[in-house]
Parts: C-alpha cells; sequence; structure tokens
C-alpha cells in the first residue's frame, strides 16, 4: 500500500492574524508537486505541519499506512522535512549520514556500506572525512538528500531547496531529487519562483490568500531560470 | 616581611609534597563533597535548561529570571536558609543532617543548581532550532533528539559543568555554616584555610590555595583543549 498523507481543515494562526486556513490537501505516493506563492505566506509552515514538526490550530493531518514509533506522536517515519538552509550536525559527512540509520538500531557493517552508496548517489565521496560544517551551502543540500536518501522516505518536503545557490548546485540538486523521485518518493517543493527543480513536478500548488489552490500557469511561461 | 612570606611559602610546599595527612584529609573531603553534589546536580539541571530554552511556556521569562536571581545569592544566605531547615528545631531537623558531608552536599547543589540551570539554558539557547527538528524528522524520539541536542552544544554544557564545580569547591560560606569545620569528617579546603588564616598560620592555607589554584588551572586548560580540538574549521 503506498503513503499517502491527507491533511484536512488546517488552520494555523499566530495570535489574531489568521495565516492559512486549508480545507483539503492530499499527497500520494510518487507524485511531485511545487508550492509556490510569495515570502511570507506560510510554505514553510504549512510544510512543518505536514511533516509533524510543527503544530496546526486546528484541523488534523492523517498519513497512511501509519507507522509511528512507540515514543513518537506526531511524526511518521517515512515523511522528511528538509530545511532551506540545511541543518548538520557536528561530525564528518559519514556521521551526518549515518545519524538517521544509528537510530533504526542497524548492524554497523549495513550503516558502513549504505553510507558509502549515499555518498556515490550525492556525489560526496571526496567529503566522507570532511567535517560537514566545511561543506558549501549546495554541498551541504546534496548533504541533506543523502541523509533523507538512506532512510527511504515515502513523502518528502524540501523547502525552497535551490535559494541561494548557483546554477551548478541547483543542478545537482535536481538531479538527486528527480532520482528519488524516479524511486518512488513522492516530494513537496516549496520555492516562490520556478527553475529547473520545480520543472521535475508534475502539480503546481499555489498558496496565497490563505488558501491552497492548484496553479494553472504553463510551466514555460514561468520558468524563468 | 619578605623572609616570613618566603618561609610560610616553602613550608606550605613543604606539607603538599611530604603528603601531610590532615592536609590532604582536607583535600579529600573537599573532592568527595564537590564531586557528589556536581554529579547529583548536573543532568536535572541540564534538563531544566533544556525545558526553558526549548519549551514556550506562559511565566518562562520569570523562571529565568527566579534562576539568575538564585545565581548571585550570596553563598552565606544559602548556608542560613539550610541551617535553618535542618537545624534542631528546624522542620528538617528530624534528619539529623546538620554538620554532616551530606548536608554539605545538599548545600553545594542549591548553589551549583542555578548556575547549571542558567548556563546550560545559554548554551541551548545558542542551538539552532533546526537542529531539534532535523533529529526529530530523521527519526530521533524526543529522548534521542535531547541528546542529539546536548552532543551539539557539549562545548558550552562541560564549561558550565566546571565553572558549576569551581563555584562549589572553592565556595567557603555555606560549607562553613552547615559543615561546621569538623576536622576529617567536613573540613573541607576553603573552611580549612578561613580558620587556619584566622590563627595566623598561613602554611597551611597557601599550601591549600595552591591546591586550588592547580585546580582552576587544570579545569581551564582541560576545557580550552576540549574546545580547541572541537573547533569547527
Amino acid at each position: 500500500m503506498g503513503l499517502e498523507l491527507t491533511a484536512s481543515n488546517i488552520v494555523k494562526r499566530f495570535g489574531e492574524r489568521e495565516l492559512f486556513s486549508i480545507e483539503q490537501l492530499q499527497v500520494q505516493e510518487g507524485e511531485s508537486l511545487h508550492l509556490s506563492g510569495d515570502n511570507g505566506v506560510g510554505k514553510t509552515t504549512l510544510m512543518k505541519i505536514l511533516a509533524g514538526l510543527d503544530k496546526p490550530c486546528a484541523g488534523r493531518i492523517n498519513v497512511t499506512p501509519n507507522m509511528k514509533g512507540r515514543w513518537s506522536t506526531s511524526l511518521h517515519p517515512k515523511v522528511i522535512y528538509l530545511h532551506q538552509t540545511p541543518y548538520v550536525f557536528s561530525g564528518s559527512v559519514k556521521d551526518n549520514i549515518a545519524y538517521g540509520l544509528k537510530l533504526k538500531g542497524i548492524s554497523r557493517g549495513q550503516i558502513k556500506r549504505t553510507v558509502q552508496s549515499a555518498l556515490e548517489w550525492a556525489r560526496l565521496e571526496e567529503f566522507a572525512d570532511h567535517a560537514a560544517h566545511s561543506l558549501s551551502g549546495g554541498e551541504k543540500q546534496r548533504l541533506a538528500l543523502a541523509r533523507a536518501w538512506v532512510l527511504t522516505p515515502g513523502l518528502l518536503f524540501l523547502d525552497e531547496p535551490t535559494a541561494n545557490l548557483d546554477k551548478q548546485s541547483v543542478d545537482s540538486v535536481t538531479e538527486l531529487v528527480r532520482k528519488m523521485v524516479d524511486g518512488g518518493a513522492a516530494v513537496m517543493i516549496s520555492s516562490h519562483q520556478t527553475n529547473p527543480l520545480t520543472e521535475v513536478c508534475q502539480r503546481s500548488l499555489l498558496l496565497a490568500d490563505g488558501k491552497v489552490s492548484e496553479s494553472q500557469f504553463p510551466k514555460e511561461m514561468l520558468f524563468d531560470a | 616581611m619578605q623572609d616570613n612570606l618566603l618561609e610560610t611559602s616553602m613550608l606550605s610546599l613543604q606539607l603538599l609534597f611530604s603528603l601531610d595527612a590532615e592536609l590532604w584529609d582536607i583535600i579529600g573531603v573537599s573532592f568527595r563533597v564537590s564531586i557528589t553534589a556536581i554529579l547529583i546536580a548536573t543532568l536535572p539541571a541540564i534538563l531544566v535548561g533544556f525545558f526553558l530554552a526549548m519549551v514556550d511556556f506562559k511565566g518562562r521569562w520569570m523562571v529565568i529570571a527566579l534562576f539568575n536571581a538564585l545565581m548571585a545569592v550570596p553563598t552565606v544566605v544559602v548556608g542560613l536558609t539550610l541551617y535553618l531547615l535542618l537545624s534542631r528545631s528546624g522542620p528538617l531537623g528530624d534528619l539529623h543532617l546538620l554538620f554532616t558531608q551530606p548536608a554539605m552536599i545538599i548545600g553545594q547543589v542549591a548553589l551549583a543548581f542555578p548556575l547549571l540551570v542558567c548556563m546550560s539554558h545559554s548554551a541551548f539557547q545558542s542551538i539552532d532550532k533546526r537542529a531539534w527538528e532535523t533529529a526529530r524528522t530523521l527519526g530521533a524520539n524526543c529522548f534521542f533528539a535531547v541528546t542529539t541536542i546536548m552532543k551539539e552544544a557539549r562545548f558550552a554544557l562541560l564549561a558550565a559543568v566546571l565553572a558549576g564545580f569551581g563555584r562549589i569547591i572553592s565556595e567557603v560560606g555555606c560549607s562553613m555554616m552547615i559543615g561546621g569545620n569538623i576536622m576529617s569528617y567536613t573540613r573541607n579546603i576553603p573552611t580549612a584555610i578561613a580558620l587556619e588564616t584566622s590563627k595566623g598560620m598561613f602554611a597551611q592555607g597557601i599550601a591549600l590555595g595552591l591546591v586550588l589554584l592547580i585546580l582552576a588551572l587544570l579545569l581551564n586548560f582541560t576545557l580550552a583543549s576540549i574546545r580547541g580540538k572541537g573547533r569547527l574549521v
């Protein structure tokens, strides 16, 4: 059974101000969505709510099949959110990739092999033992993707992943995201502008005036890379 | 006067290196009590610091302000409060803890706790919120996410523990009031220095002062060397 996320009647307010109110939003396995909208409309907040990292003021999010861990109350192990500027833990690139695997209780040998595959997948082999903090913005973004890839996510939220990246880095990130989509993962990419990465997406959603709607603009017109 | 100072200093070194039983007994009491106190205080204080940094609740700023105020309370005031609680006529008098090492440990825990809370709160505050979110989204439950954040803040937390240890091993007011300065039982380095100085016997005081000075240097060099190895680039 494929992963399916359904958000119903999601409302988020900050004090008296209502950021958004969304009646229904559904993401299914294999789908790729581009969430667009101006700065400050709540794209990041919405994605964090969908990923379980933030709580809505009202409404519910349902992810099927339910695979929540014993101690987890809000996060689905197959749903992963990636920040606009990834946070890298202290330690090496390898350590960062192995982070989620160690939590799963996988054997050392298996972790080593998976980390090596991830390094090759993200073309980070030469940085394997480098301090993760020393990577450039584009390399950190690739590291964040590799760190998620090893956990075989069913749904990946990418928050403005190409903001502040040069063209080469955007192309590298696009290639990795495309590979993940081809591998069957659903992705939702937030971006206030279109670029080669958003071209990967099949559906386009627009968050404006506190509502989400299907965007009708042809990609060719929006594309400005 | 200069000859006197030199003579006393030589005598203090002689006491230290001749492994004078009385002197090393005092050093032993000091370390036993302070290490126990810091071990008891550290984990709960760090967790309180974490809670204050990460969880938004009504009145949080008041709790933080309260811990900041407690950090500045003079040691004799903490000693006096505990004395009143532990003395025979006090509410905890039946425990017969006054003038015992457990009483000194309680006092030192009370002194170290606010300092550890405030310093660990600052340490956690300096950690990016994304660290918590990244840990959680990569599958860490709350317990493992907390340990991840602690690891990220480890140098600042270590500095907090060393600062807390430095405060309690060198405090005199609280130990004097609730420890009673009993030889071979509750006499620690600061209370011994105060007593010997009041008697005009400076050699033992200087020797014990040297121990505290060496300890301070050791702790700070250790911290500096660990920080150096953990540099970002």
